[in-house]
């Protein structure tokens, strides 16, 4: 398949503005700036069908709408860069690769969107990103494509970096906008949504790295060309992160809607030292896991609900049958508890519970009361504040169910019967 | 206290050309100069940035104490990050950290002796594609081995230790 996403990535020099401009780069915005109103670019992306690919897969054009038709100002622009769900990677290849490809999806929907300045909110984590996408913006300045008055028009961005510190919470838009104001990273409530209260509670839009490199495409090609792609109610390329027990794990642009086993098997080179696929979790570490017998399933937010899971980041974190499901379970749970943000009751102490009965089992002294207690809290934790802690249980209540005799065995054998 | 005065002076600087509508936006950035040019996050530190940027010490040091990344206590001249969250754990993270702290007798957390290394296990560092991986301060190392990765470190000391040895520059 054609590279939408991924278009520039392979070429040398793909992150400096030269290679990018010689490639048809800032076209989009050009012709945004020059032929198209504000709304007609929001109409594109409304019937382009894009949908955020951060892991909510909200409709982006309506998120525009919603913070055009706001009166406050200023507006703020934010490209969430915060890529914190494990075994994500994608958002890094876009950044190190194709900075200018984020920056024109961010010029294009400040300009759509009413915006004056934009924010980069990017992960302490990624330190060769944020050099890159300092030159870059540097670069971009130079070219007159940032500052007052873009080539002569009357509009005016610009673009500036924040660095997070590692917090896996500031990837919710709402404690993003916390931490981005230099305050601890715990979610707001919502409603207000930030299109109307966000950043200084000025309307604020929010959008993840890989749906802005989708813009350009959208603009400089039309609607109905990209939403012939992947799933007729889902549409669009879709990257894809895979890793775990994969012969070639990687970044996979994908149409969207790809049968799960597909990704596994023929792009990912299938499993590694030709083992048997034991389980996946399809959307990340929040993802409810899927056994061997359901991976013929089309990875897209409806299909993936409809699944009883989530396509979330689209991170696909693949099992062998050598590996402990316990021991995963546990250790992503362990992940959960350190980034809990401790604001509200479900979350910080069922993490921490969980974590607890996981380990005990793991190390041979659990009971089968353990596994019904699991359950419980699983369910107490859907009342959490945000969505972390929403999910947070899913990969434990998923394998307690799917998996339920290797945690009997566990119990049985009082050890783990993956250690010798 | 010089090296106060020229956190000073930085902090100074950073408020002159701030991108932010409100100065405690500033509290990260500039937590990550302090982190980044002195061995720990101390009260006078977040004192000077308190100080400067006009906001209450508590609100910046509720900001160094959130953050995974900022140490409030000393760490070594390198920070190595050892992931062993679900790709890297599969792939065998957990035995690298545990050769690494083995090989230096520490465990995670802590600092070697000589103040080279600070040991840390990691959550997911989006290096998944090359699991396992570790970072030695900003610098990435992938498909590791127990072998691999406790080479690597020694190759760091080697160099820190030609540095400090006229005879060997």
């Amino acid at each position: 398949m054609e590279k939408i996403i991924l278009r520039n990535v392979s070429r040398e020099n793909s992150h400096r503005i030269e290679v990018y401009l010689k490639h048809g780069g800032y076209q989009a915005f050009r012709k945004v700036l020059k032929e198209m109103s504000p709304q007609d670019v929001i109409d594109e992306i409304k019937r382009s069908g894009l949908r955020g690919r951060g892991g909510a897969g909200f409709p982006t054009g309506l998120k525009w709408e919603f913070a055009a038709a706001d009166f406050k100002e200023p507006k703020y622009f934010i490209c969430n860069a915060d890529e914190g769900e494990p075994c994500t990677f994608k958002d890094r290849l876009i950044i190190e690769k194709d900075p200018h490809a984020i920056i024109e999806g961010m010029l294009i929907g400040a300009y759509a969107t009413g915006c004056s300045i934009g924010y980069i909110y990017l992960r302490g984590e990624y330190p060769i990103g944020k050099k890159i996408l300092l030159q870059a913006i540097e670069e971009t300045r130079n070219k007159g494509f940032l500052g007052k008055n873009i080539l002569g028009s009357d509009f005016s961005f610009d673009i500036f970096i924040h660095s997070g510190a590692g917090a896996y919470i500031c990837g919710e838009e709402t404690a993003l906008i916390e931490s981005l104001e230099g305050k601890r990273g715990e979610p707001r409530i919502k409603p207000p949504f930030p299109v109307n209260a966000g950043f200084m509670w000025k309307p604020t839009v929010v959008n993840n790295v890989e749906t802005l490199a989708n813009i350009p495409v959208i603009i400089e090609r039309g609607a109905d060309w990209y939403s012939s792609i992947g799933s007729p109610d889902c549409p669009g390329p879709k990257l894809y992160s895979v890793s775990g027990k994969v012969k070639k794990p990687g970044v996979y642009e994908l149409p969207m809607g790809t049968l799960l086993e597909e990704i596994i098997f023929e792009h990912a080179g299938g499993i590694k030292e030709n083992r048997k696929l034991k389980a996946v979790f399809p959307g990340g570490a929040s993802s409810s896991v899927l056994t061997s017998e359901e991976i013929s399933v089309k990875m897209d937010f409806p299909s993936l609900a409809k699944a009883g899971t989530m396509l979330g980041s689209g991170a696909v974190m693949v099992l062998d049958e050598t590996d402990c499901i316990v021991k995963a379970a546990l250790r992503l749970s362990m992940f959960f508890r350190h980034e809990s943000c401790g604001k509200c009751a479900p979350c910080r102490e069922g993490t921490d519970w969980i974590v607890r009965i996981l380990n005990r089992i793991e190390k041979g002294v659990g009971s089968e009361d353990d596994l019904e207690t699991l359950l419980t809290v699983a369910e107490a934790m859907e009342n959490s504040f945000c969505g972390l802690g929403m999910a947070a249980h899913n990969p434990v209540s998923s394998t307690v169910r799917k998996f339920k005799d290797e945690y009997l065995k566990h119990i049985s054998l009082k050890r783990c019967p993956f250690k010798e | 206290m010089d090296n106060l005065n020229w956190l000073v002076k930085e902090i100074e600087k950073l408020k002159r050309n701030s991108p932010y509508p409100s100065a405690r936006s500033l509290i990260m950035p500039a937590l990550w100069i302090v982190e980044k040019h002195f061995p720990e996050i101390l009260p006078e530190h977040m004192e000077v940035i308190a100080k400067i940027l006009g906001v209450k010490p508590v609100e910046v040091e509720e900001i160094a104490r959130f953050y995974a990344m900022f140490h409030t206590k000393k760490k070594g001249k390198y920070v190595v990050r050892v992931c062993t969250n679900l790709s890297c754990m599969l792939n065998g993270g957990e035995s690298i950290l545990q050769a690494i702290c083995d090989h230096f007798g520490v465990k995670p957390g802590e600092t070697t002796k000589d103040g080279l290394f600070t040991i840390e296990e990691a959550e997911c560092m989006g290096l998944c594609n090359g699991a396992p991986a570790m970072t030695v301060n900003e610098t990435r190392f992938t498909n590791l081995t127990p072998q691999k990765a406790i080479a690597v470190l020694e190759e760091f000391k080697r160099k820190e230790n030609g540095k400090d040895n006229p005879q060997e520059r």
